[in-house]
């Protein structure tokens, strides 16, 4: 367990606070929400609501991840979003299509979501098209993925955020300036098995040493690509949950955790995991852990 | 896994060693017929794409790429493949006309790719799920029998990555140290 000598951002949204040292604030945990196939509304508004129990039992702040896969869903996941999250809560969109993203920008800034918005992701894709409408339809918080296509070691994921390693005209980190997004977020872009998949939880200290910027991953994309284990077919839930322990104790601050129903095995996993760092961090320098807290809910 | 003729590894089956077939599957389930060299999935329209590359010009007996199934929404994979071996790519690695997020190929070099584009013939049925169409097609390119294209290319991966030596007293990173008492800091302050 460490603790940071640079001074270490806390950044809020809608009253949710990600980043600070190590034990400070518990780890915020992103639910993917269709994730997988077709919209299943119903299935859908339950998980979220019982990942937001979840958060409330733990302390954990919870973040649906809305995936927006196909443009004819646009309208009815904006829907969705506004009629089932609770009044300002905060939500992310987690959209690879370029033309799907503008679109999206686009539709919540007509119905006024941008300031609850966390824009999943910015990297070295990013179009000319999209940094134009970003700054137009600005989001309150955005996700930088450090993804260097060609060092995937910490170096290159520092490389794509100081100066774009080549791939776009300046670093990723001016690039969100330029829009005009304060809040950022660092992604340190996990790999497959076999790409420096470990790169992703070393990167962690390395970018908040480095920036001083919440920083976390999505470790059970390594899990989703062993397919190994699917010859371990009891293990791999337990695998991909605790896979995101490792965030939180190489320093991290927030999970991207995958789909919704991982959360009845995330969120208690991730709590006691906090407490862990938390107890540490407090008893040996001070830190000490924030209202809400899973070690002040527990103990 | 590894193997001997595909160097770079990945997540793919091995068939027929002196087959002119390699099978790329994009969101299928299917087993291709057991005479085709090397089949496996393509995700990512980056490394995913690069590993096919190296792993395919290592064997000269491959002739033809069979893409098959869904391509991947946003990051285009099986697209990006073709527009690589049409176009090649640019000054910047990114692939020419690429439809996918984040096409850039990055740890080949022009050789290699220029390598991929001479021996291999691309057939293209990104769309297409039928199992039975895409085994007609496989099996009229494995009844063409072209010839080998020669020796074997053994790709290069262009910047290893940076490695820790025993006698390296960095923990952590190369500019950041962890102190005994678990400070992080920057090297030289």
């Amino acid at each position: 367990m460490f603790l940071f000598t640079k001074k270490q951002e806390v950044l809020d949204i809608s009253g949710i606070k990600i980043g600070g040292q190590p034990g400070e604030h518990p780890t915020v945990l992103f639910g993917g929400v269709f994730f997988k196939g077709e919209p299943d509304f119903e299935k859908e508004r339950k998980g979220i609501q019982n990942m937001l129990d979840l958060s409330q039992k733990t302390g954990n702040p919870a973040i649906p991840d809305f995936f927006i896969k196909k443009e004819e869903y646009m309208e009815k996941i904006m829907d969705f979003i506004e009629q089932t999250l609770p009044k300002n809560y905060p939500f992310s969109i987690d959209i690879v299509d370029p033309s799907i993203k503008i679109n999206a920008l686009e539709n919540l800034g007509e119905r006024h979501l941008l300031n609850r918005t966390i824009y999943n992701s910015i990297h070295v894709g990013i179009t000319d098209k999209e940094r134009e409408t970003l700054k137009q339809h600005r989001p309150e918080m955005a996700i930088i993925v450090a993804f260097n296509p060609k060092d995937r070691s910490p170096d290159g994921k520092i490389e794509v955020l100081a100066n774009g390693a080549h791939l776009t005209d300046k670093g990723l980190l001016a690039i969100a300036d330029e829009i005009g997004i304060k809040k950022i977020l660092i992604d340190t872009a996990a790999l497959a098995p076999g790409e420096n998949s470990g790169a992703s939880i070393a990167a962690i200290p390395v970018v908040k040493e480095e920036y001083g910027l919440p920083a976390g991953c999505a470790i059970h994309n390594v899990v989703e690509k062993s397919s190994w284990l699917k010859n371990f077919e009891s293990a791999r839930k337990i695998v991909d949950t605790s896979s995101n322990v490792n965030i939180a104790l190489f320093g991290g601050n927030y999970a991207i955790y995958g789909p919704l129903e991982n959360a009845d095995m995330v969120f208690p996993t991730m709590a006691w995991q906090d407490i862990l760092v938390s107890e540490y961090m407090d008893n040996y320098f001070g830190i000490k852990p924030s209202d809400n807290h899973p070690r002040r809910k527990f103990f | 896994m590894k193997n001997e003729y595909y160097p770079w590894g990945g997540d793919f089956t091995v068939c027929k060693p002196d087959s002119c077939v390699a099978v790329v599957l994009l969101q299928i389930e299917y087993m291709p017929p057991s005479d085709v060299a090397i089949f496996g999935p393509l995700r990512t329209e980056n490394i995913g794409i690069e590993k096919i590359v190296a792993n395919v010009i290592s064997n000269p007996h491959i002739r033809y790429l069979v893409l098959c199934g869904e391509d991947i929404r946003g990051h285009c994979s099986g697209s990006s493949l073709v527009a690589l071996h049409k176009n090649g790519i640019d000054e910047q690695h990114k692939i020419i006309l690429a439809p996918g997020a984040i096409p850039y190929i990055e740890n080949l070099k022009s050789k290699a790719i220029e390598r991929f584009r001479a021996q291999l013939k691309i057939i293209d049925l990104i769309g297409i799920k039928d199992k039975a169409k895409i085994d007609k097609k496989i099996k009229e390119c494995i009844a063409k029998k072209p010839a080998s294209f020669g020796e074997p290319y053994i790709a290069i991966r262009i910047k290893p990555e940076a490695s820790v030596k025993l006698d390296d007293k960095r923990a952590l990173h190369s500019r950041i140290v962890v102190n005994y008492m678990g400070k992080i800091e920057k090297r030289g302050g």
